[in-house]
């Protein structure tokens, strides 16, 4: 096995000074307060695991992962950041398709196990999206729209009707009970949600499907506006997209298609799904997820093992 | 609201126009008309004339006065312009009317008339002025209540203005203190680390020792010993000297931003002596770090400033708003110059961007309350306003001057020998 390359990157040397002990015994460790330096970096050797710091005069995190994914796609990207604005966390799902979102003050040891995991996938190696679906995985996808709001619903409707109508077939409910009752009885590939419908959380459901159904792909569109809740659905959710409402049709559409693409790139390529591996969630460690949640996470499970 | 003129119709009856100066005379007389300087004439309804007391007494005093005109009718000496005023009319508008056309001295009443000009009653000036008066004491009142409101709803609006960039700020602040916590609490983890190491390697020290000292030396224990001292990892010195250095800088970091949080928002917002206020604006740029970083560069060409008496949360509070409105009028790469300097009795403060700078039509419309160019939720448009009121309560003044594409300056100029004291500026009004 090759050695493990790390690359730091934060405008605060101390934090370089401070995170390179940590790793140095395990990894090559490279770090760098410059972004433009990093991206050079990554043009010049192989990174397996980057860790980024969101707010640097030069360039925002965001947009260092971003360049990072274009420049070296096998590297995995972890964002480290103090700052919780939303607008940062929502770029880092959408453009930088990060592994961990980690704030500052961080764990040591924590830190350390993500690096380890985010390591142990790069290092399984990375084929990329050059393999297409082939023939078979070409059947429509199932998608189940979670939506208690008629116009975004009837966008959605619209958008897979004009554009993909070969490509997947709609499944649309507008509270949970019944998203629950679809998931359990057909196989979902691709959800849209809402993260509250009809006084619901769909949280909990979104994270728990990633966790044991990792082919899913999911796309939230919400009104709600919770950093912290962001935060906990890119680490134990994955999601794929972010969108804000009000969304525009095109933003919509062209994320709806990709998402599509990604969830027949993941049936395929077991490497790439590893990628997209989640924390399990808090609610379920804590043993505190809802009765009807626990049954379909069961069912689930059976499934996956046979 | 408004009072009409109706609340004062006095409805006495009216005389004829051929009725005799001799009979007038007598109507004066009665308990009626007792009150009243004049008596109404009126013809088919409509008010023709008035004829008052005054002239009355003007030919019953003179000698024969009564027997030469007391045939003659009323007509011949009323006079045919009385005053009249309808009575739908407002109670000042009437009074405006009455008082520019009565004359004087006041020797009539004046006539009140319905919508289709038809005789209803008269008025008495008197009453009037008792009606205004009365009504003056109540829009003062009133006035008094209105502007009591404005005043403390303004001082909440200055509150609640202070707490929304204030709100910011604080967000913006503890999240520029998680930096050094961030790499304090992982020093802090690899020195307990090391301290695991340490001690690990000093019991086997001292194992090496006991056997050293040991009175019959077991030269293969001794060889076992050092092997095992060896296989501990070696600490490089050196590295934990610069991680402890910059533990110590990181905690002496976040006591200043700590710090400079309450200087800030410092709730005495009474006057002290001795300000710097080249520390307050350090304590300004500190609290906006978070804002300036990414985008402006801060130029600080500070002048050495007597320490003036002022209201340091208050100009700290003006500082930051000039600072933010700075921040948010650059796209990128920008320069914040703060210069501060004294000339006379004066003390400057100038704060220059290089941002989009503000229009022309915009200019003078900056400092009113409420106006505001952000999209809704980015900002109250009070900003500017509240800091303009900040420094005049300081006895200073704030000026502006911008240009599109090229950048705002903002100078404040405030007296060398302080604000002026709370109770001569509400003396000199």
């Amino acid at each position: 096995m090759s050695e493990i390359t790390l690359l730091l990157v934060d405008d605060e040397e101390r934090i370089l000074r401070s995170l390179a002990p940590l790793f140095r015994n395990q990894y090559r460790v490279l770090a760098t307060t410059e972004p433009e330096e990093a991206l050079t970096i990554l043009r010049r050797e192989t990174v397996d695991v980057i860790i980024s710091d969101q707010r640097m005069p030069a360039m925002l995190g965001a947009e260092l992962l971003y360049k990072t994914r274009r420049i070296s796609p096998p590297t995995m990207r972890i964002l480290l950041t103090g700052y919780s604005d939303l607008g940062a966390a929502i770029a880092a799902v959408n453009e930088g398709e990060i592994f961990r979102y980690v704030s500052k003050p961080w764990n040591a040891q924590e830190l350390r196990d993500t690096v380890a995991e985010a390591a142990a996938i790069a290092q399984q190696g990375f084929s990329g999206p050059a393999c297409l679906p082939t023939e078979t995985e070409r059947d429509r996808v199932k998608v189940l729209v979670i939506e208690d709001d008629t116009k975004t619903m009837d966008t959605i409707r619209e958008i897979t009707r004009d554009g993909c109508d070969d490509e997947c077939e709609l499944y649309c409910v507008d509270n949970l009970e019944e998203a629950t009752e679809l998931l359990r009885c057909e196989e979902i590939g691709l959800i849209v949600t809402e993260l509250r419908v009809d006084e619901e959380d769909t949280i909990s459901t979104i994270k728990a499907l990633k966790r044991y159904q990792p082919n899913v792909v999911t796309v939230v569109v919400t009104s709600y506006r919770d950093n912290m809740a962001l935060i906990g659905l890119i680490n134990e959710g994955q999601i794929y997209r972010f969108l804000p409402k009000p969304v525009s049709r095109t933003l919509l559409a062209r994320s709806l298609q990709s998402a599509l693409h990604h969830h027949r790139l993941l049936r395929i390529a077991p490497t790439i799904r590893d990628r997209y591996t989640v924390l399990p969630s808090l609610e379920e460690r804590q043993d505190m997820l809802p009765a009807r949640l626990r049954g379909l996470i069961t069912r689930m499970r059976r499934c996956s093992s046979t | 609201m408004t009072q009409k003129i109706d609340s004062l119709i006095l409805s006495v009856p009216a005389v004829s126009p051929n009725i005799s100066i001799e009979e007038v005379g007598e109507y004066f007389l009665k308990d009626e008309f007792k009150a009243l300087l004049s008596i109404p004439v009126v013809e088919a309804g409509k008010p023709v004339g008035v004829v008052s007391r005054y002239q009355m007494m003007n030919i019953f005093i003179k000698l024969y006065g009564r027997e030469l005109h007391g045939r003659k009718p009323v007509s011949r000496i009323m006079n045919v312009h009385p005053v009249t005023v309808s009575s739908d009319q407002s109670m000042e508008e009437a009074s405006r009317y009455i008082t520019r056309n009565i004359g004087f001295p006041i020797t009539e009443d004046f006539i009140i008339v319905d919508d289709g000009g038809a005789y209803t009653g008269v008025g008495v000036v008197l009453d009037l002025l008792k009606a205004m008066e009365h009504q003056l004491v109540k829009h003062g009142k009133e006035l008094s209540v209105a502007y009591n409101e404005l005043k403390s709803s303004q001082a909440q609006l200055i509150q609640s203005e202070k707490m929304a960039s204030l709100g910011q700020m604080v967000a913006g602040v503890a999240h520029e203190i998680n930096t050094p916590l961030g790499y304090v609490r992982n020093n802090v983890e690899l020195f307990r680390e090391n301290q695991r190491q340490l001690s690990g390697l000093l019991g086997a020290h001292g194992l090496l020792l006991d056997a050293l000292h040991a009175e019959d030396p077991d030269d293969e224990l001794i060889m076992e010993r050092l092997a095992q001292i060896k296989k501990w990892h070696r600490l490089d010195g050196q590295e934990t000297e610069t991680l402890f250095d910059d533990t110590f800088f990181g905690i002496d970091q976040i006591a200043e931003l700590v710090a400079s949080l309450k200087n800030f928002s410092r709730v005495d917002q009474a006057m002290a002596d001795n300000i710097s206020i080249n520390e307050c604006l350090d304590t300004t740029l500190k609290i906006a770090h978070n804002t300036l970083k990414q985008k402006v560069t801060v130029v600080r060409d500070y002048g050495s400033l007597p320490a003036i008496r002022c209201m340091p949360s208050k100009l700290n509070q003006v500082f930051l708003n000039l600072v933010t409105n700075s921040a948010q009028a650059i796209d990128e790469n920008g320069k914040l110059l703060i210069k501060t300097f004294t000339k006379d009795s004066f003390l400057f403060v100038v704060v220059e961007d290089d941002g989009r700078g503000i229009p022309e039509d915009v200019l003078p419309q900056i400092f009113d309350p409420f106006y505001t160019t952000k999209p809704v939720g980015q900002g109250t448009g009070l900003g500017l306003a509240i800091s303009h009121q900040i420094v005049e309560e300081h006895g200073g003044a704030i000026r502006v001057s911008s240009r599109v594409g090229v950048g705002t300056r903002f100078v404040i100029r405030l007296p060398l020998d302080g604000a002026p004291a709370q109770h001569t500026l509400v003396a000199g009004g």
